[in-house]
């Protein structure tokens, strides 16, 4: 019991982090209908960012609050300047642009912090041998406590601006109909904007916790992370931000369980297989995602 | 009566393919306004080129202010509110949230105006806590009404209200748009092809085919002309 309750606590901890990238994906999604496979390389940009203001001498948390602040700006000016112009011309070519700016960040990064950037980055949260508290026999570390909180508010956070905001009310005006939305004198083009800048604000806390955790940042910091993200917004529907966290936390719960209840067979190689291979049985029996809107119509 | 809205050499359309060629014509204060025409006319070309959701050119005067050049968000600020074909609710929020967009340019004394249309439309209060895309054709089309007066609109554009919704219906829908017209003073311009309905609560009518208003007058002066009614009203 004590091993099931470590795996899951842990794989909680995990699936935190793939929820804050997972949530960015699908604000992205819910207010254009496009994935934004570049917002993985946005996080690790922002963390480079967070790394070097913390790096000038800034406290690591008002660093980690500013590198979200300028992921804002990012993500607010890249939908701006590069997606709307694009989108309003060819869906197909922002898949295109996003993929561009996945390579074109990944190169940034390189060019200002040296090729195959490694820059070691200190953990948000107290990370002595001895931080840590049992529960039910199981190692709770407050890092992973810390991460579990901090993810948990902001999902919180969000949702709260989602459900009780005028400007979430029009964010969920936009992604049911942006037709209407424009009609009801909601400036579409804003709340887009604010759509990318928030998923890019999530990334940058996400890529902080992460580099925080593995004590460097790279530039392939977000790789893995983004597909589990991905996986995660998949799975949960892409437009269902409840479904997001859900999927998040559980896939990190699964993939931790299998990789520790079959060390030989699966381990920590083939874990990402399992968390594939579920959500793909999950997607044969519900296309949709698990609370992805099959949308009802009446005429 | 001081004309509220001024549409003059209308030109709009889709792309390289222009559907209205020059169109003049203007709602007073209080007037409720029917367009109609055949299928094609370009009826709902007419009501999206005044919302602004497509691009036009001429010139759209809305209680003195021009905006010819003003972008559909904008224009709800004017006082315009669009009841779009095909409702144009937003099916994955509430009921109530619905009318709270629909609300969106202010802020003042929502809860009342709430009040006032779950009041008028029954139905819409039974159902304030459902999504709006289970609810049926009838209740679908009371609520994009509902929504678009939320906004206190000085002038109500409704494309086609009657498309797609049972006779009875359709009949209520109409009589709803016509209290609000006696009751508050609601100006509305409608377009139709459902004449028959429509002019019963019209003051004035335009006839438009291939985009150009071929013929105005009063509703009694239409509904007595003869060819007119054969073409229009079948019978």
């Amino acid at each position: 019991m004590e091993r099931f309750f470590q795996y899951f606590f842990d794989g909680l901890s995990v699936g935190a982090i793939y929820t804050l990238l997972a949530l960015g994906l699908v604000v992205v999604f819910r207010g254009t209908g496009h994935l934004n496979f570049a917002q993985g390389e946005m996080a690790m940009f922002c963390t480079f960012l967070v790394w070097q203001i913390q790096d000038w001498g800034v406290p690591l948390w008002i660093s980690v609050l500013l590198g979200m602040v300028l992921g804002f700006l990012l993500g607010a000016i890249t939908e701006v300047v590069l997606i709307r112009p694009i989108a309003k011309r060819s869906a197909g070519a922002v898949f295109v642009i996003t993929i561009a700016l996945f390579l074109g960040l990944n190169s940034l990064a390189s060019m200002i912090w040296g090729a195959l950037p490694s820059e070691a980055m200190p953990n948000l949260f107290p990370d002595e041998p001895d931080d840590f508290v049992r529960i039910f026999g199981a190692v709770w570390r407050y890092e992973s406590i810390g991460i579990l909180v901090v993810a948990l508010v902001l999902c919180g956070l969000l949702f709260a601006i989602f459900a009780k905001t005028k400007f979430g009310l029009a964010m969920r005006a936009v992604a049911s109909n942006s037709d209407s939305a424009r009609l009801v004198g909601i400036r579409t083009g804003t709340v887009l904007m604010a759509s990318w800048g928030i998923a890019a604000a999530m990334g940058a806390l996400s890529g902080s916790l992460v580099a925080g955790s593995n004590g460097e940042v790279t530039s392939n910091l977000m790789f893995t992370v983004f597909i589990y993200a991905s996986a995660a917004a998949t799975l949960g529907g892409l437009d269902s931000p409840g479904g997001a966290v859900i999927a998040g936390l559980s896939i990190g719960v699964v993939e931790n369980m299998a990789a520790g209840y079959f060390p030989l067979w699966i381990g920590q190689e083939m874990k990402l297989s399992v968390a594939l291979l579920t959500i793909f049985v999950v997607l044969l029996v519900k296309p949709s995602g698990l609370f992805g809107s099959t949308r009802i119509e009446r005429v | 009566m001081t004309a509220l809205l001024e549409v003059t050499d209308l030109h709009a359309g889709y792309g390289p393919i222009e559907v209205l060629h020059g169109l003049n014509l203007e709602v007073a204060e209080g007037e409720v306004v029917v367009i109609l025409g055949a299928n094609g006319a370009g009826k709902t070309t007419t009501i999206r080129a005044i919302s602004g959701t497509i691009p036009r050119r001429g010139a759209i005067s809305m209680a003195g202010h021009d905006i010819g050049h003003t972008s559909a968000d904008a224009i709800v600020r004017h006082g315009v509110a669009q009841v779009p074909q095909g409702r144009g609710t937003f099916p994955d929020l509430t009921v109530e949230d619905n009318l709270r967009v629909g609300a969106y340019v202010r802020s003042d004394e929502l809860e009342e105006d709430l009040d006032t249309w779950f009041g008028v439309f029954p139905r819409l209060a039974e159902r304030r806590d459902q999504k709006a895309g289970g609810l049926s054709g009838g209740e679908q089309q009371m609520l994009a009404i509902a929504r678009a007066l939320m906004s206190r609109p000085k002038l109500l554009l409704c494309d086609e209200p009657s498309l797609g919704l049972a006779p009875l219906i359709t009949k209520e829908m109409f009589e709803v748009i016509g209290r609000l017209n006696r009751d508050q003073g609601l100006s509305v311009l409608l377009v139709e092809q459902n004449a028959n309905l429509a002019i019963k609560i019209a003051h004035r009518v335009y006839l438009l085919e291939t985009g150009r208003i071929v013929a105005s007058g009063t509703a009694d002066e239409i509904s007595k002309d003869d060819s007119i009614r054969k073409a229009y009203l079948g019978y």
